[in-house]
């Protein structure tokens, strides 16, 4: 029987070859797509679970309660860890201060030629830890152990790590490690590489000691009052104690030692680690990747929504379709079959093309998978194939036979035999047709709100990239460096023989970028008024030429003058404006002091208002001013005719100049981008996948259009006779889907007005919703609709009639 | 076998009744051979499909094998026809999808015979109608006649007690027609098969042991042999 029914549906299946493709394409592209977002998902998903005690770990974070609202910050003050040590014996706590980029050596041969060094920059992975990390973070040891860590000038690396810095992992104990040219470490054990999916990429790990004596050099501060995100504590509660509990008592501790005089209110509070990956309230995570759950949302539902279209495609085609087995349904009945088994049959028709299309899918997402990547943060080495994925097909295949073989089946199996037999089945008689209209509608509906989030999303992005930050950042090199005494001691004769270069505009020292995501800030004081502004400033610091790097338009005033650049400061228009003063010359030659200062400064300047942060904050009130020790890297204005050539001549002078450094320059505008990295790849999301929603429905329009012709041919034949016009033809078929096209579009309007709207609020500068948008969205969904429809409606009206009409 | 109590059968047209079948009784025994005969239109198939069950009468009683088939419901009535009916239809209808010989098989998959058992009974059938050259072929690529053949063989297939026959040699040619009522007479002879055929020709007609004419869906006249 079994085998039976498999015989006629894949004789079914090559009978009807247009509707078995155009179900299985629409199949296979959607369950390709939906699969390869279960893989995002299940990476995202399973972040820091690979800890087998990831349910009893905590990071102890702090929230910070203030005038201007509340802030989290990831980090701990140093002197909590011992005094959380003493207050909850039962809890084992472990700090780790990560170093936000760190260079690291291998010294060669030559102790006196350091171009025979081997350099190595670490963004993340770097940590100065306790030993009691791996208490609480388990890790496999290959050589060495936690004791390791109990020593000063001690080191211990990842696997992967000792093999890129010594070439082989084995060969690494005991050998000599230089971190940024001021420590020299001892290798002292080698530990497995951490799993993709872990928030902590433990590459080079410090002894923390090492830390507390270097206290300059990597801003170690015993002070209560000092709050640093690189310093975090981790904690693993005991079986007996909850985290509320905990939470409770860490409200009294922080009450305790809180002897801080500022406005701000600081607390206390554990963070599961299962959270950590997706709290998007700290910024970022030590392993730089932070997901947000209302991305994953998205995501998800996007592959929901896939699915259920072209599940609606099969219901549509197959009933549509069904009309024409009637009569085979019929005689079946006749001879003997139940409904029971009837409906087993079509579902078997159904099973046969969706595990066909499953077949198909996973081979289009195993081709995608290597394209992954550019819209989620995943490993280049993600599989396909682990016993989730296997579970989410399986899965899958059998939601979607439910979901697009039940319907058809019923209905089906439900003709009555004596009508089918006598041919009376017609497509209005199936019934259904109230259903496949508003599954049409439910399908464009889906469509539209994609196509309506894919221009908003697009047109914003376009918007922030494109957007006037108020400075030039084009053809701008950006060269990091370092603040010790030697390298700031090159760094005149650096800028005299950068400047020799005619293809090199103007070389500036700064700190900082105009645009960073850096927020060092302080209070400070206005105008000789000892109380202080009620808003805090924020810093850059640069020498003279940092206005002409970036070609600042100044308000008020101008750049430092070069005589005497210490006493003199520029400001911004929203320091200004914040401060209460109307006109911005106003300012100028007013006083200005930071908090912790000894003297006033001037104010020569004040820049007209340029973006400090990404498009997604306000800008903020900015002061910039002179301090050489901060001033550690070299912003390098190109001419932009030659940018590689130009690019690798400072690359070179810069490795002469520093030796003992690796060369790690950037372009700003490529750094700006990355301000908007998960935004940028949210809207390639959106469009790849309004792309596949839009090819889905437009399958089953095709599929519906050719279904009508087909049914319809002999009364276009009668038409035309009677005179109707090749275009009165194509309107009869397209009227309808037109119409339904802008019922969809009535509900999808308002929908993604309140949803984009929702996303645009992420942003300070946000593009307006304008009818714009919305119109090209029911424009261009009418536009590929009609072409759809009117392919197969012009094929019907064109057919000679009289050759329609014998074939009755 | 078959009782027939004041059957009708109209269709609402306006706000008229249009009767098709008009307050019929019959009563057919087990082992008769019946031909019912009429000009074209006047209910023949009609009266066919409500006998077969595939069909319900707008009024009246239908009892088969002592059961009211009137109070039945489409499952009772489906389980009855599998046991007792086989069905030459007018037109044929095979299925397109299926071969002649998965043709002939289906009843039987549906009665749950044994896939051996199936392939012997279907093999003898083929014989017996002398088309086992075209089992493989599929009915879009057989003539009328042939087509006609395989119904026949089809409604056979699983020993039915009561045959239902729709005009089933309208597309055959003399000597074809002749042999199938030949093998009507002796399954109704030797096997004690009660049959109803509808048909156009006095000869086949005669085959049978009485011979019902239908004028405007009401019997004209009624004569046994
Ligand atoms: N759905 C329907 N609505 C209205 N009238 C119908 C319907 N179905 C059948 N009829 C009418 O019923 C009458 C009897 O039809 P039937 O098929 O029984 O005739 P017949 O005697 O078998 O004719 P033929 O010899 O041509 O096969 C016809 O006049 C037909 O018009
Ligand atoms: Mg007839």
């Amino acid at each position: 029987m079994l085998k039976n029914y498999f015989k006629i549906a894949w004789r079914n299946i090559l009978r009807h070859k247009g509707y078995s493709i155009i179900n299985i394409s629409g199949l296979s592209v959607g369950i390709a797509a939906c699969l390869l977002i279960f893989v995002i998902l299940q990476f995202e998903l399973s972040f820091n679970t690979g800890f087998t005690n990831y349910k009893s770990l905590y990071h102890v974070a702090t929230k910070q309660i203030g005038e201007d609202g509340t802030t989290y910050n990831p980090g701990v003050s140093v002197p909590a860890l011992d005094a959380l040590r003493i207050d909850f014996p039962q809890v084992k706590f472990a700090a780790l201060n990560s170093s936000y980029g760190s260079q690291l050596t291998v010294p060669g041969n030559d102790p006196n030629n350091a171009l025979n060094d081997k350099k190595f920059s670490e963004d993340v992975g770097v940590f100065f830890m306790e030993p009691q990390f791996f208490d609480i973070f388990h890790s496999d040891w290959l050589a060495g152990d936690k004791s390791a860590l109990d020593q000063p000038n001690m080191v211990v690396i990842a696997q992967s790590t000792a093999t890129k810095y010594f070439g082989n992992w084995k060969q690494a104990m005991g050998k000599t490690l230089k971190m940024d040219n001021v420590l020299t470490l001892r290798v002292a054990g080698i530990i497995g590489d951490a799993p993709d999916n872990s928030d902590f990429p433990l590459k080079v790990m410090v002894s923390y000691t090492t830390w507390k004596e270097h206290p300059k050099d990597y801003n170690y501060s015993h002070e209560w009052g000092s709050l640093s995100s690189n310093h975090q504590i981790f904690a693993e509660l005991p079986q007996n104690m909850t985290a509320a509990n905990m939470d409770k008592q860490l409200v009294r501790f922080t009450a305790k030692f809180a002897k801080d005089k500022t406005k701000v209110t600081r607390a206390h509070f554990l963070q599961p680690l299962s959270d950590m990956h997706f709290d998007t309230r700290f910024g970022n995570t030590i392993g730089d990747h932070s997901t947000s759950m209302a991305t994953l949302r998205i995501l998800g539902l996007i592959a929901v929504l896939i699915i259920v279209m072209a599940s609606i495609n099969f219901i549509n085609l197959s009933t549509a379709q069904s009309v024409s087995r009637s009569k085979e349904v019929g005689i079946r009945k006749v001879l003997g079959s139940t409904r029971k088994q009837l409906i087993s049959q079509v579902l078997g028709e159904t099973t046969l093309i969706v595990v066909f299309s499953v077949a198909i899918a996973v081979a289009i997402a195993e081709l995608a998978l290597p394209y992954l990547k550019n819209i989620a943060t995943v490993p280049d080495n993600i599989r396909l194939f682990n016993a989730g994925t296997m579970m989410f097909l399986a899965l899958t295949t059998i939601a979607v036979i439910i979901l697009s073989g039940i319907y058809p089946a019923l209905v089906v199996s439900g003709f009555k035999p004596i009508l089918a037999i006598k041919n009376k089945i017609t497509a209005a008689s199936v019934g259904g047709i109230p259903l496949r209209r508003a599954l049409v509608v439910g399908q464009f509906f889906i469509a539209q709100l994609l196509i309506i989030g894919t221009l908003v999303a697009v047109k914003q992005m376009n918007y922030v990239n494109d957007a006037d930050l108020g400075f030039n950042k084009s053809a701008v090199l950006i060269l990091p460096g370092y603040t010790d005494s030697i390298s700031l001691g090159k760094m005149q004769t650096f800028k005299q023989q950068l400047l020799q270069n005619p293809q090199v505009k103007s070389v500036s020292f700064t700190s900082d970028a105009p645009s960073s995501d850096n927020n060092w800030g302080s209070n400070f004081y206005y105008n000789n008024d000892m109380k202080g502004a009620t808003f805090g400033v924020f810093m850059k610091f640069a020498d003279a030429d940092y206005f002409k790097t970036f070609g600042f338009k100044f308000a008020a005033g101008g750049g430092f003058d070069l005589s005497d650049t210490t006493r003199q400061v520029v400001v911004n228009e929203t320091l200004v404006h914040k401060l209460g003063v109307k006109n911005a010359g106003d300012a100028i030659g007013k006083t200005f002091k930071l908090g912790g200062a000894k003297k006033w400064a001037n104010i020569i300047g004040v820049v007209k208002d340029f973006k400090t942060n990404s498009l997604r904050d306000a800008v903020r009130p900015i002061v910039i001013l002179t301090q050489k020790e901060y001033e550690g890297q070299a912003a390098v204005k190109i001419q932009t005719t030659s940018l590689s050539k130009t690019t690798a001549a400072v690359k070179a002078l810069w490795e002469k100049t520093y030796p003992e450094y690796a060369y790690s320059g950037y372009f700003l505008d490529e750094k700006i981008a990355k301000f908007y990295e998960q935004e940028n790849k949210l809207a390639l999301v959106y469009k790849i996948f309004a792309g596949i929603a839009i090819f889905i429905s437009c399958l089953g329009l095709y599929g519906l259009v050719s279904y009508m012709a087909v049914q319809r041919t002999k009364e276009v034949g009668v038409r035309k006779v009677l005179g109707a016009s090749v275009a009165n033809i194509v309107f009869m078929f397209s009227k309808e889907f037109l119409l339904l096209i802008g019922i969809a579009f009535l509900i999808a309007m308002p929908t993604a007005w309140y949803l984009m709207s929702q996303w645009l609020q992420n942003f300070a500068y946000r593009i307006p919703l304008t009818a714009g948008v919305f119109l090209l969205a029911i424009v261009g969904s009418m536009g590929i609709a009609w072409l759809t429809v009117s392919y197969k409606a012009l094929k019907a009206a064109l057919v000679n009639p009289v050759k329609s009409l014998k074939s009755e | 076998m078959l009782s027939l109590q004041h059957i009708s059968k109209y269709y609402q047209v306006g706000g008229n009744k249009n009767f098709v079948i008009n307050d019929i009784s019959l009563d057919v025994d087990e082992g008769e051979f019946v031909s019912i005969m009429g000009p074209s239109g006047s209910g023949k198939s009609t009266l066919l499909n409500i006998i077969g069950m595939l069909d319900d009468p707008s009024t009246g009683y239908h009892y088969f094998v002592d059961q009211p088939v009137h109070q039945m419901k489409e499952k009772q009535r489906s389980a009855l026809y599998k046991q007792y009916i086989g069905f030459v239809f007018q037109a044929y209808h095979l299925i397109d999808e299926l071969t002649v010989y998965e043709n002939i098989e289906t009843p039987l998959i549906y009665q749950d015979v044994k896939g051996s058992e199936r392939k012997a009974m279907v093999a003898d059938m083929l014989d017996r109608f002398n088309i086992v050259g075209k089992k493989d072929l599929f009915p879009a690529q057989l003539s009328g006649g042939q087509q006609q053949l395989v119904g026949i063989a089809r409604a056979l297939i699983a020993k039915p007690k009561l045959l239902l026959a729709d005009e089933p040699t309208g597309n055959l040619n003399s000597k074809q027609g002749e042999e199938i009522m030949e093998l009507f007479r002796k399954l109704n002879k030797e096997d004690g098969v009660t049959i109803i055929q509808v048909t156009h020709s006095e000869k086949n007609a005669e085959y049978g042991s009485r011979i019902i004419n239908l004028l405007d869906g009401r019997v004209e006249s009624s004569k046994k042999f």
